[in-house]
């Protein structure tokens, strides 16, 4: 090599130090990065879990006794006497959802609720269905916003403070959706290193503690968030009402519900407080379903398949 | 200049200094003392002076002006590139997240115009973290583009899972979908603005050296100068004559050279501060404007994803349309910006325009999904229809992306100018600065020459 090429590769070299010293990811140690776990938004793995207190301070399952009142009482009490208002949920599989192929609501809730338009109105079309949170519903009901709700909701002695209720018009329990290949035969046997998701606004983290107190529970502010962290392995198993996991379960053929009902949830017709007029011509309307067996036919199409049992029995039962 | 008020030379005091007694020949230190106490000597040793000092401020201007190009190149390229590519990362994955929950609304089918903006999107995402990953120096920055990295085909994965769960009518899709949605808004929007910032922190440590004045060059210069002026008052009271050619050559050369200096320092200033006014400042806001209005769109799907039962999606949406359209907001600091430029400020009122329908047609929406017509809602929210809100989003859109082309041509102009400004004043500083040593020397060494002729 002449003098010449030795002051380049001199120089070059010394370049390449330069560079090196000034350009930086190539002498960087490689960047420490957590994998990715997608999480919904205020999930919680530490839960409080405070047991349910038994609901003694009053009969919750006795409303008011049909008697005689007609349609047109009941219709006096509605905001709007030519249309009726029903608060439902749009987004609970099976119980009151849009069907994302037609975008028409469907569901066991929407079909009672249709049956007390047609029996209330006399036209199943005279009605204003508005889609409301859990959290929303005795507001909606206090404010007049709806008429009655119709959407999963459990009758207990405090919200008795606050609302009318119908009889009870489906008996729900807590049960557990698991993958069907994960031997899992109810909650009992799930060890303490197993996850269990559950909704966050209800006695359903105490209800879990209460049959087993090893296993982690795990909150989420919407339940359908249950379902994508059990799909995607991240929880192993989803304790919510039957009604809710049979909604979870007929979305995806790997998953089943097991296990007895751990928990006594008894939906009922919400009314504003007062309205019991309106109460007790719904109850009419209610009995008159079960009797007629347009009650069953909705619980066949709904959720007989999902849940692979026959409906737990309703109480009936009226405070005068 | 200060000709009532020579400065002494360094030198001056051994020239008038203590004689040496007895002076040993041998010791150049004396031969140099005994030589300054001749006038030759003397003349010789100004001429070192001037040396010094014409050459160092050559040196320290050409310096100056080298460093300043560099960091104009490097604004316009190395982190310049880095806070681009940030910028594009961010609006890219906001875009993206926009683009995919408004599909998710239109069911089995959405539109092609909406895949492909989608596809666009996460094209643009990805090329920019590319480039942004190749322009990261500091560590931060490189964990940052990592995370991203890791967390982008997680966030396609959940929203493909979205869309197949949506084509069999299973509702689950509209949870992944929002899970998808989190994904982004609670970890990766964060992590791109992050970086942007970061980006154009280090843009504006730059600029701010590149605006600094060249002190050192210009007190050599003014020293160099002084030194000139009082030689020729010393050789006119010495040799009776009153110019010497060759020292007002060289005075006249370092004038312009102190002038070229100090044009070339100030102009290169103004025009990078003119590029953050006119070009970078703006960009930013009209980017903010884009994320915003994106956000709010991909808030606004959410609402209708959720059927309406999500308040957390109506607060957020609120949030973003408050940051754009408010007192004070995003677009009223635009139209400040722009206020001298029609060309701009036109479009700023199309985009007024398209998000105030937006927002009027939002309040339609709301209540018709709160009324139970849910199909309208949706119709009305991500319909093809002129007078849907998938319109209003596209003008309000493309208004923003039409001003940000703009103002990005402006600030590329206002870059040129600064190096424009500076083209050849290295070279000229120098042989400006040569010369002028060149005629100083020639001027002296003639009067040197005159003793010993």
């Amino acid at each position: 090599m002449n003098r010449t090429g030795r002051t380049a590769a001199a120089f070059a070299a010394a370049a390449c130090l330069a560079l090196a010293a000034c350009t930086g990811p190539a002498s960087m140690e490689p960047p420490v990065v957590d994998v990715p776990t997608p999480l919904p938004d205020g999930v919680n793995f530490s839960p409080d879990a405070s047991p349910a207190d038994a609901d003694t301070s009053c009969d919750p399952l006795s409303s008011y006794s049909p008697g005689s009142v007609t349609a047109e009482q009941a219709r006096a009490l509605l905001e709007d006497p030519e249309q009726i208002s029903i608060g439902i949920s749009q987004s609970t599989n099976l119980m009151g959802y849009r069907d994302p192929e037609t975008n028409e609501l469907a569901g066991f809730d929407i079909d009672i609720a249709t049956a007390m338009v047609q029996a209330v109105m006399g036209d199943a079309t005279k009605v204003r269905w508005v889609p409301m949170n859990s959290a929303d519903r005795e507001q909606a009901l206090a404010d007049g916003r709806v008429d009655m709700v119709v959407r999963t909701m459990s009758i207990t002695c405090e919200r008795w403070e606050n609302v009318e209720f119908s009889t009870e018009y489906y008996h729900a329990g807590q049960r557990l959706l698991v993958a069907k290949d994960s031997g899992i035969a109810g909650l009992a046997e799930m060890t303490a290193d197993q996850l269990v998701c559950t909704g966050a606004s209800s006695t359903s983290v105490g209800n879990i503690a209460a049959v087993n107190p090893e296993v982690q529970p795990v909150t989420v502010p919407d339940f359908n968030d249950c379902l994508v962290l059990l799909q995607q392995g991240t929880v192993d198993g989803v304790a919510i009402d039957d009604t809710i996991l049979a909604g979870m379960a007929v979305q995806d053929p790997t998953l089943q519900v097991v296990g007895d009902a751990f928990s006594e949830e008894h939906y009922g017709i919400a009314f504003q407080k007062g309205d019991t007029d309106l109460a007790r011509f719904v109850n009419g309307a209610l009995a008159a379903m079960i009797a007629d067996g347009r009650w069953q036919d909705s619980y066949d199409e709904w959720l007989a398949g999902p849940l692979a049992t026959g409906p737990a029995a309703l109480t009936t039962q009226y405070r005068d | 200049m200060a000709v009532q008020s020579p400065p002494a030379p360094t030198q001056a005091p051994p020239a008038a200094g203590p004689p040496a007694p007895g002076a040993a020949p041998g010791r150049w230190t004396d031969r140099v003392a005994a030589a300054l106490r001749q006038t030759p000597g003397q003349l010789r040793g100004v001429l070192a002076v001037l040396a010094v000092l014409i050459l160092g401020a050559g040196v320290t201007g050409m310096t100056s002006i080298l460093a300043k190009s560099a960091v104009i190149e490097e604004t316009t390229s190395q982190s310049g590139r880095l806070s681009v590519a940030a910028l594009q990362l961010y609006q890219a994955l906001s875009q993206a997240d926009a683009t995919a929950a408004s599909s998710y609304l239109t069911a089995g089918t959405p539109s092609e115009s909406m895949n492909e903006a989608y596809r666009t999107a996460l094209r643009d995402a990805t090329v920019a973290l590319a480039t942004a990953a190749g322009e990261v120096e500091h560590a931060e920055d490189v964990e940052l583009v990592a995370q991203l990295n890791a967390r982008l085909p997680v966030y396609t994965g959940l929203v493909e899972s979205a869309r197949t769960f949506n084509r069999l009518g299973e509702p689950v899709g509209a949870t992944y979908q929002e899970q998808a949605s989190t994904l982004m808004r609670q970890e990766m929007l964060p992590s791109a603005h992050t970086l942007q910032e970061n980006a154009l922190a280090q843009l504006t440590e730059s600029r701010d050296g590149a605006a600094a004045f060249p002190w050192a060059a210009a007190a050599l210069v003014i020293a160099a100068l002084g030194t000139l002026v009082w030689a020729q008052l010393w050789l006119t009271r010495k040799t009776n004559r009153t110019f010497n050619l060759g020292l007002v050559g060289a005075t006249v050369l370092l004038v312009v050279f102190a002038g070229w200096l100090a044009m070339a320092s100030l102009a290169s200033a103004s025009h990078t501060s003119r590029s953050h006014e006119e070009g970078s400042r703006p960009l930013e806001l009209l980017a903010q404007a884009e994320i915003a209005a994106q956000q709010a769109r991909a808030e606004e799907s959410l609402l209708l994803i959720a059927r309406g039962e999500a308040p957390e999606a109506a607060d957020r949406y609120a949030e973003h349309i408050e940051e754009l359209t408010s007192d004070g907001g995003l677009l009223d600091q635009l139209d400040d910006a722009f206020a001298d430029d029609p060309d701009l400020a036109a479009k700023i009122g199309d985009a007024r325009d398209a998000a105030t329908a937006w927002s009027n047609g939002h309040g339609e929406v709301v209540k018709l999904a709160q009324e139970g017509s849910y199909t309208e809602a949706v119709a009305l929210a991500v319909g093809d229809d002129e007078a849907s809100l998938q319109t209003s989003f596209n003008g309000l859109n493309a208004a923003l992306t039409e001003a940000t082309e703009t103002s990005a041509d402006r600030f590329v102009d206002a870059t040129l100018d600064a190096q424009r400004s500076l083209q050849g004043a290295a070279a000229g500083l120098a042989a400006l600065s040569l010369a002028a040593l060149i005629c100083a020397a020639v001027g002296i060494q003639v009067r040197v020459a005159e003793y010993y002729a």
